[in-house]
């Protein structure tokens, strides 16, 4: 669809020597001076600049141009940037098209030659595409402002209160009967040492006291519909013995915060887990702490009690990924049995102490001074417990190498509390399918960016908090829940959704209706018309990956700005 | 074969004065700085490990806490405030309580009380005795000679007396000691001869504490003072012991006085004074790291090692001024603190002079087994692990 008069303008950056010492930008910039309809053509030092992007402004407005080319760094760089000065210009900002002479040439070749010649045809590629381009629109939807919170824990209870606070309403979904999670399973927390049910009972009152949170208990999401601000989701609450009800609501946002399981600490058999009476996971042991009584089965107080890290983490066998908040719990059962029983000895056997957190690397020191007794064991190797011989002072022994004195030992205990890790929760990919996110091979929920967009996946409108993305303590995973939060309540701020106008589009008339396409679509993207009997792309969910437009097989659907039309010419530039 | 964990033995140490060795956590800065580790005597990192552990039979077989000579600078370096040297110093206490057969040494380095009062009622029987034996057998006006108020002949029945009971006890404690760093469970296989080899360190740390003149290799004087004093001391005490257990008689003459007595008692009594003041000295400002923490048994053994020389000093002086009377009540003071004196050393800290350079003979013989066993094939790591 070429105009009648195409004005291209041509602007090769140097980005300061990064492409100039290899690509030779000005033979560029002088041999695509000649091609069809460039009127001109122009090497810069930094196109990316404030000059650099005056610089197209002013051509655009002076010479007429109505067609843009970068050839510069990735267009993950600086698309937006100079989609912008096009806009500034005055043209449509998909008028722009930029050749990556830098990440895909000079940061790659040595060959000056053959990296110029490389440079060359990739500009060339992208003149021609231009040719083609469209004007497109940006499309705008609104937003609703109800969000859906899944899970009751303190990530979920922290979310759904910084968005009710902010007067927008939440639901909040609890799968079981009551709220609190695991933080509601937990005495004391490290290492500040605060109850973790006053904790959680700030939050609960904080949530009863506020209005717009509509809490659904014994509840789980079972579909959910729709786009970024306009979710249609289904809830199913089972009540006591009658028929489950079952709830459609629309929601804008979805917050998944489903939290963790612990690893079954039955799996290991040499700890004698079940079998020994005395060994118990850290939950158990969490359980003696709140019920104020430290004991062994038989009613007696322990005089050796031994932790064992690690118990499913960190290990070839179970899971290789570490739990992150253990250690510091184990630092704090030896402060809490060290208090309550102040007669009894506290052996610490570690893989290696992981003390990151704010305050936690103190409380490691204050372990020291306490006399927790720290024995350290290698990765992938396994302390064996095993009962006593008669006359022994103690119940059990756990026999190990111990790593920094080269010893093998046997320590004494009455007491083996098994700090078991963290895992996926069963139907965590029950829970990523019905919301459309996806799950890394431990079953724990994947990021958009692991660093710079750590709350967002890759669905617009599907946030994640807490340890349903992997394991967290407490601070981090609060602080999560309020960035989820905060996404949401500033996306709610703007009032509606802009969507990119690149997106792929159904024609109808030639949609045989095989619905090949909705299966293909990773993003839940396309819908089906059962009336019409024809397919239809949700703009706002489409991701532009191509992958619907390549399978039609009636050649019904075309992806904007990435048409057939705009790539073949495209490969034409690049061959010629 | 595993090795029982005592967890109860890091409370114990901390009555010897080992409190903050849980701190530790291994980085290893004390064994790089000090002069004395080397690849057979990792310290003190290895016994500060094997404590936190309760490790107690690989601590019972360690002559590591004895080649340290406390000079801190492990203290210094520490970055977790473990104080490695308080911890081998602490050690030392626990280990010549180990030796001790009697147990008095761990009842005395668990209790200062416990000794205070020991000593107490030694010196009062002492004292007793002395007044009972000279009012009754003497004249108090007379110091020497003939009708003496305490003859020399009987504080030299007394003094054999005493030194058949401690070197009884010596006796048995030393080869106790023997027993568990070289012949015990941890024993190499070697030949006799090696003891005669290394015989010579005995003596020779004994006369000369060389290893302690090597200590702090940070230090800007070409002497390290410390080293100097303690020389004065143990020299001054050894001389004093052979003057008091053999010429007796000399030492306590009348006018007539041997110059060559003279003369030593003279140099013995100013190594001692000075030796006393100069670590009293130390303690009381706590000018370094090791002068910190005094145990109780640090001060006991300074204080009665200071007094009794001034006593003896000061009866010497009112003798041969003439002021008999107040040479013969100095007397009796000073017997009672040298009875006590003597019979409390091997159960305490002066044990050390015994300990110290047996512990150095020891370790002589077992560094030349090690290399013994290496000439005769047996694998390093073994080797490594033996030690």
């Amino acid at each position: 669809m070429a105009t009648q008069d195409l004005k291209i303008g041509v602007y090769v950056c140097n980005c300061g020597t990064n492409i100039a010492q290899i690509v030779d930008a000005d033979a560029i910039q002088e041999t695509v001076s000649r091609l069809p309809d460039v009127v001109i053509s122009r090497s810069y030092r930094y196109m990316c600049s404030n000059p650099g992007q005056e610089m197209i402004v002013k051509d655009i407005r002076e010479l007429g141009l109505n067609r843009v080319v970068v050839a510069a760094c990735s267009p993950r760089m600086h698309e937006r940037t100079f989609r912008n000065a096009c806009r500034t210009g005055g043209i449509n900002p998909y008028f722009c098209e930029m050749a990556n002479i830098r990440e895909q040439c000079s940061w790659v070749h040595a060959d000056k030659i053959a990296a110029t010649e490389k440079a060359l045809a990739l500009t060339r590629g992208a003149v021609n595409r231009v040719r083609y381009h469209e004007p497109l629109d940006p499309l705008t939807a609104e937003m609703c402002p109800s969000s859906l919170v899944l899970g009751g824990g303190i990530a979920g209870l922290t979310a759904a209160l910084e968005l009710a606070l902010a007067g927008q309403p939440v639901y909040l979904v609890e799968k079981t009967e009551r709220l609190g999670g695991n933080l509601a399973r937990v005495d004391l927390t490290a290492p500040y040492l605060y109850s973790a049910r006053d904790l959680l009972s700030e939050r609960l009152t904080r949530l009863r006291q506020t209005p717009n949170i509509t809490v659904m208990l014994n509840s789980q999401l079972k579909n959910l519909s729709g786009f970024i601000g306009n979710f249609s989701a289904t809830v199913e609450s089972r009540n006591g013995s009658a028929s489950p009800e079952v709830k459609t609501i629309s929601v804008g946002n979805v917050i998944v915060a489903t939290g963790y399981k612990e690893f079954d600490a039955g799996r290991i058999t040499h700890y004698g887990y079940g079998k020994l009476p005395d060994v118990i996971t850290s939950f158990e042991f969490e359980q003696m702490l709140r019920a104020g009584r430290i004991q062994m089965k038989n009613g007696r107080t322990p005089q050796y009690v031994a932790i064992i890290h690690c118990v499913g983490s960190r290990s070839k066998e179970f899971h290789g990924y570490c739990s992150r908040v253990c250690c510091m719990t184990a630092l704090k059962y030896a402060h809490e049995i060290k208090s309550a029983l102040p007669g009894s000895y506290v052996s610490d056997v570690y893989i290696d102490m992981h003390a990151f957190g704010k305050g936690c690397e103190d409380f490691y020191k204050k372990s020291s001074e306490v006399k927790t007794l720290f024995l350290m064991y290698g990765k992938n190797e396994r302390p064996v417990i095993r009962k006593s011989d008669p006359g022994d002072d103690c119940e059990m022994l756990i026999e190990v190498d111990e790593k920094l004195s080269g010893e093998r030992i046997e320590i004494p205990a009455d007491l083996v509390i098994l700090m078991v890790g963290m895992e996926a929760r069963p139907d965590a990919g029950e829970v990523a399918r019905l919301v459309n996110i996806s799950a890394d091979k431990d079953g724990w929920f994947i990021e958009s960016h692991p660093k710079l967009d750590p709350v967002a996946t890759t669905t617009d409108g599907i946030y994640i908090a807490g340890t349903c993305a992997a394991p967290k303590d407490i601070p981090d995973t609060v602080a999560q829940a309020r960035a989820a939060a905060a996404r949401i309540l500033a996306r709610i701020a703007k009032g509606k959704i802009e969507i990119d106008g690149v997106f792929a589009e159904v024609n109808e008339d030639y949609c045989s209706g095989c619905r090949m396409c909705n299966e293909l679509c990773p993003y839940s993207a396309i819908e089906f018309d059962a009336v019409k009997k024809r397919s239809h792309v949700i703009p706002a969910a489409c991701k532009a990956c191509g992958a619907c437009v390549a399978a039609c097989p009636s050649g019904a659907i075309k992806g904007r700005h990435f048409t057939d039309q705009q790539i073949r010419a495209q490969i034409e530039g690049v061959l010629a | 074969m595993a090795i029982r964990v005592n967890p109860k033995l890091i409370d114990d140490l901390e009555k010897y004065g080992a409190e903050d060795v849980q701190n530790c956590y291994h980085c290893g800065n004390c064994s790089a700085v000090c002069p004395h580790a080397d690849d057979v005597f990792v310290f003190p990192r290895k016994p500060m490990r094997h404590l936190q552990m309760g490790l107690e039979k690989k601590l019972e077989q360690a002559l590591e806490p004895w080649m340290c000579y406390y000079c801190g600078q492990c203290s210094e370096q520490c970055p977790r405030g473990a104080e490695p040297g308080e911890t081998m110093m602490s050690l030392r206490r626990w280990l010549i309580s180990r030796y001790d057969f009697t147990g008095l040494s761990r009842l005395f380095f668990r209790s200062t009380q416990a000794e205070i009062v020991a000593v107490l009622l030694v010196a009062l029987l002492t004292g007793a005795g002395a007044l009972l034996y000279g009012f009754r057998r003497g004249d108090i006006r007379v110091y020497s000679g003939a009708g003496a108020f305490l003859p020399s002949s009987f504080i030299h029945v007394l003094d054999l007396g005493i030194a058949l009971v401690i070197f009884a006890v010596l006796a048995i404690n030393v080869f106790r000691f023997w027993r568990s760093s070289l012949a015990g469970s941890g024993a190499l296989s070697m030949p006799w001869w090696l003891y005669l080899k290394k015989l010579y360190l005995l003596p020779w740390h004994f006369f000369t504490q060389k290893r302690y003149a090597e200590c702090d290799n940070n230090r800007l004087q070409s002497i390290y003072p410390p080293w100097l004093f303690h020389l004065g001391i143990v020299a001054g005490y050894v001389t004093m012991l052979v003057l008091v257990m053999v010429f007796l008689d000399s030492l306590q003459a009348g006018p007539d006085i041997q110059w060559s007595v003279h003369a030593f008692g003279y140099l013995a009594g100013i190594g001692l004074l000075a030796g006393s003041v100069y670590m009293l000295r130390l303690r009381l400002t706590k000018a370094r790291v090791q002068y910190q923490r005094s145990h109780g048994s640090d001060w006991i053994f300074l204080v009665m090692l200071f007094l009794m020389a001034l006593t003896g000093m000061v009866q010497h002086l009112l003798h041969r001024s003439g002021w008999l009377v107040a040479a013969n009540i100095t007397y009796v003071i000073h017997l009672m603190i040298v009875v006590p004196w003597l019979l409390r050393m091997p159960f305490t800290k002066w044990s050390h002079i015994l300990y110290r350079p047996l512990a150095m003979f020891f370790a002589g013989v077992r560094k030349a087994a090690l290399q013994h066993q290496a000439k005769t094939g047996m694998p390093v790591g073994q080797m490594r692990q033996a030690a």
